[in-house]
C-alpha cells in the first residue's frame, strides 16, 4: 500500500509553485482581472501584452508545456479565423486589396487585429486557468465558500460526462464498424455514420443520469450531515491576502483612469 | 427483532398497468442474510428498491400495503435519512462510479465524506476496506478508468466502508472472476458475522446455499418460495420457477434417480461430502 499517498491527504495538498498554490478563487480573481483589462483598454497592443503575460505566468508556474499546446492551436485557429472575417468584411476608405468581390481595407485589417488579440487575451484566461486549476479544487474552494455540494457535483459531473460522451460515441462507432458500416473514409461517410448514432448516446445518457442519481443516493449524497472533505486547500497565507488586496486595488485604479481618462 | 416488514405489498412503476410487485408478506429479522434469487424479470431489482426505500421515494408508482423499515412506514421515513441505515450495491458497476473523484481512494471516501466522518478516521476506514477488498494496487488509479470487475469491487468497497446496518446487494459478483466472486462472498461472510443484515440478489446459487439463513423466490413479482435455505433449495420445485438447483442438490436427486439416494437433499459441497463419507463409512 502507498501510504505516502495516502499520508497526503492527511494535509493541504500542494505543489510548491506560488502561482499553482493560491487558493483556486484567488486565481480566478487575478486571471479575471487579466481577461478585463484588454476589454477595458480596447488596444491590440495591451491584449499582445497580456497574451505575452500568460505565457511568462505559465512559464513561473511550470505549466508551460501544457499551457502551450492547447493555446497556441486554439490562438492560431480563433486568432486567424477572426482577422480573415473581419478584414475582408469590414468596410472601410482605404483599400489595401481586392479579390473579386471581397475586398481588403485598412480599418478591416485594423480592426481584425484588435477583435482577434482580445478574443484570443480572453482565451488566454480561460486556457491558463484550465491548466493551473484542478477543476476539484475550486469547487472544494467554492464549497467552502457555502456553494451547495449539489451545485458543485453537478458542474464536475458535466465535464466528467462529456468525457464519457466521448468514450461512449467511439464505442458506438466501433460497433457499427464491426457490423459493416462504413465509419471512416471519405467525409461524407464519416457524417452518415456519426448522426445515427446520436439518438442512442443520448438517450443512453439520459438513462445513466438515472442510475446515477441513486448512485449518489446510495453515497449518502442528501444525508442531512455537514460534508467533511478529504482534500484539504492551504490556508490562504496573509501574503497572498495582501498580494490579491494589490491587484484588486490596481486593477480598480486602471478602470478609473481609463472611465475618467 | 424486524428490521425490515412487508404486509400485503404491490408495486407498480409510473405509467404501467402490470404490477411489478404483487402481495408480498414477510418479517426480515436483525442480522440474517436473505438471498433472493428468481429468473431474469422477476422483480428482484424492484425488489431491492423496495427494501432500499427507493420506491417510493424515487421511484413513484404506485405503492400499496406497508413497507415497514424498523417499526417505522417507508413513507414517513426522511429518504436522506435511509441512505445512512441501508446500502445498496447494484448491478451495473459502471454507473455506480461518482465520476468526480480522481483516485480509487478518493471515490471510496466519498460516502464518508458525505455522511460527515471526521479525516483522520475518514482515513482509517478507507484504509481498512482498501485492505479488506484486496485494492491495495487500485487506490491511486483514475477509477473511471477502471475493467468492469474492479469497478464493482471499488462500488462495494464504497458502501461498505459507510458501515450500514442494512445492506442490499444486487448481483456484487456479475462482472467478476472467480477468485474475486470467492473474496466478495468471504466478505459478505464477515459482514453476516459482524451482525449485518444483508439481502443479496444472486444468480449463482451455489453460493447462496452457502451463505444465506433464508432464501426468496420471486416469479412475476410474487414470492412463490421463502424459507430456511436447506428448505428453499432443496426443493425440485425450483426449476419449475426458472431458477437451478445447487449443484449439491442436483447431485443427490440423480442419486436418487438412481436409487442411491442420500439420507436428505444436501445444498452444499460440504453437506455432499459428509454425506459421502457416511456412505463409505470413512
Amino acid at each position: 500500500m502507498d501510504y505516502a499517498f495516502i499520508d497526503s491527504f492527511r494535509k493541504a495538498q500542494v505543489q510548491n509553485n506560488w502561482f499553482l498554490d493560491l487558493n483556486p478563487l484567488s486565481k480566478l480573481n487575478i486571471i479575471l482581472i487579466l481577461a478585463i483589462i484588454p476589454i477595458v483598454a480596447k488596444s491590440w497592443i495591451v491584449s499582445v501584452a497580456v497574451i505575452l503575460f500568460y505565457f511568462i505566468l505559465a512559464t513561473a508556474s511550470s505549466r508551460i508545456k501544457q499551457f502551450s499546446k492547447v493555446y497556441i492551436r486554439l490562438g492560431l485557429l480563433i486568432g486567424s479565423l477572426l482577422f480573415i472575417m473581419r478584414a475582408m468584411f469590414i468596410p472601410g476608405e482605404d483599400v489595401l486589396m481586392k479579390f473579386g468581390f471581397l475586398t481588403i481595407t485598412q480599418e478591416g485589417v485594423d480592426h481584425g487585429i484588435q477583435f482577434a488579440t482580445l478574443v484570443v487575451a480572453i482565451c488566454g484566461a480561460l486556457v491558463f486557468y484550465s491548466v493551473a486549476t484542478q477543476a476539484k479544487d475550486l469547487m472544494l474552494a467554492l464549497e467552502k465558500k457555502g456553494v451547495s455540494p449539489t451545485a458543485t457535483y453537478v458542474i464536475l459531473s458535466s465535464l466528467q460526462s462529456i468525457i464519457d460522451l466521448g468514450s461512449m460515441s467511439k464505442l458506438i462507432m466501433e460497433s457499427q464498424k464491426a457490423r459493416g458500416i462504413e465509419t471512416e473514409g471519405k467525409a461524407i461517410n464519416r457524417i452518415k455514420a456519426f448522426f445515427p448514432i446520436l439518438g442512442p448516446l443520448f438517450l443512453g445518457a439520459i438513462s445513466n443520469s438515472e442510475e446515477k442519481a441513486i448512485a449518489m443516493d446510495a453515497r449518502a449524497f442528501y444525508a442531512p450531515a455537514k460534508n467533511t472533505h478529504l482534500r484539504e486547500l492551504r490556508p490562504v497565507p496573509l501574503s497572498e491576502k495582501i498580494i490579491l488586496l494589490i491587484v484588486n486595488l490596481a486593477f480598480i485604479g486602471f478602470i478609473v483612469w481609463r472611465v475618467v481618462g | 427483532m424486524n428490521c425490515i416488514s412487508l404486509k400485503n405489498v404491490s408495486y407498480k412503476y409510473p405509467y404501467t398497468e402490470e404490477f411489478a410487485l404483487q402481495e408480498l408478506n414477510y418479517a426480515f429479522e436483525t442480522g440474517k442474510c436473505y438471498g433472493i434469487i428468481g429468473a431474469n424479470g422477476s422483480g428482484k431489482t424492484t425488489f431491492c428498491n423496495l427494501l432500499r426505500g427507493m420506491i417510493p421515494h424515487f421511484f413513484e408508482g404506485d405503492l400499496t400495503g406497508d413497507v415497514l423499515i424498523e417499526g417505522k412506514d417507508v413513507r414517513n421515513w426522511d429518504s436522506n435519512l435511509l441512505s445512512t441505515k441501508i446500502g445498496y450495491i447494484f448491478q451495473n458497476p459502471f454507473t455506480q462510479i461518482s465520476g468526480i473523484k480522481d483516485t480509487v481512494f478518493e471515490e471510496i471516501a466519498l460516502g464518508l465524506e458525505n455522511l460527515g466522518v471526521e479525516k483522520e478516521e475518514l482515513i482509517d476506514r478507507v484504509i481498512e476496506v482498501v485492505k479488506l477488498l484486496k485494492l491495495e494496487q487500485l487506490i491511486k488509479k483514475n477509477p473511471n478508468n477502471l475493467s468492469g470487475g474492479q469497478k464493482q469491487r471499488v462500488a462495494f468497497a464504497s458502501i461498505i466502508a459507510m458501515n450500514n446496518d442494512i445492506l442490499v446487494i444486487d448481483e456484487p459478483t456479475s462482472q467478476l472472476d472467480p477468485e474475486s466472486t470467492a473474496e466478495i462472498f468471504a466478505i459478505i461472510n464477515l459482514l453476516k458475522e459482524q451482525g449485518k443484515t444483508i439481502f443479496l440478489v444472486e444468480h449463482k446459487v451455489d453460493l447462496i446455499a452457502e451463505y444465506s439463513d433464508e432464501v426468496i423466490v420471486l416469479k412475476d413479482g410474487r414470492i412463490t418460495l421463502s424459507g430456511s435455505t436447506l428448505d428453499v433449495l432443496s426443493n425440485i420445485e425450483l426449476l419449475q420457477m426458472g431458477v437451478m438447483l445447487p449443484q449439491a442438490a442436483m447431485l443427490s436427486y440423480d442419486m436418487q434417480k438412481a436409487d442411491e439416494a442420500f439420507d436428505t437433499i444436501a445444498i452444499t459441497k460440504s453437506q455432499v461430502i459428509e454425506q459421502i463419507k457416511q456412505r463409505v463409512g470413512v
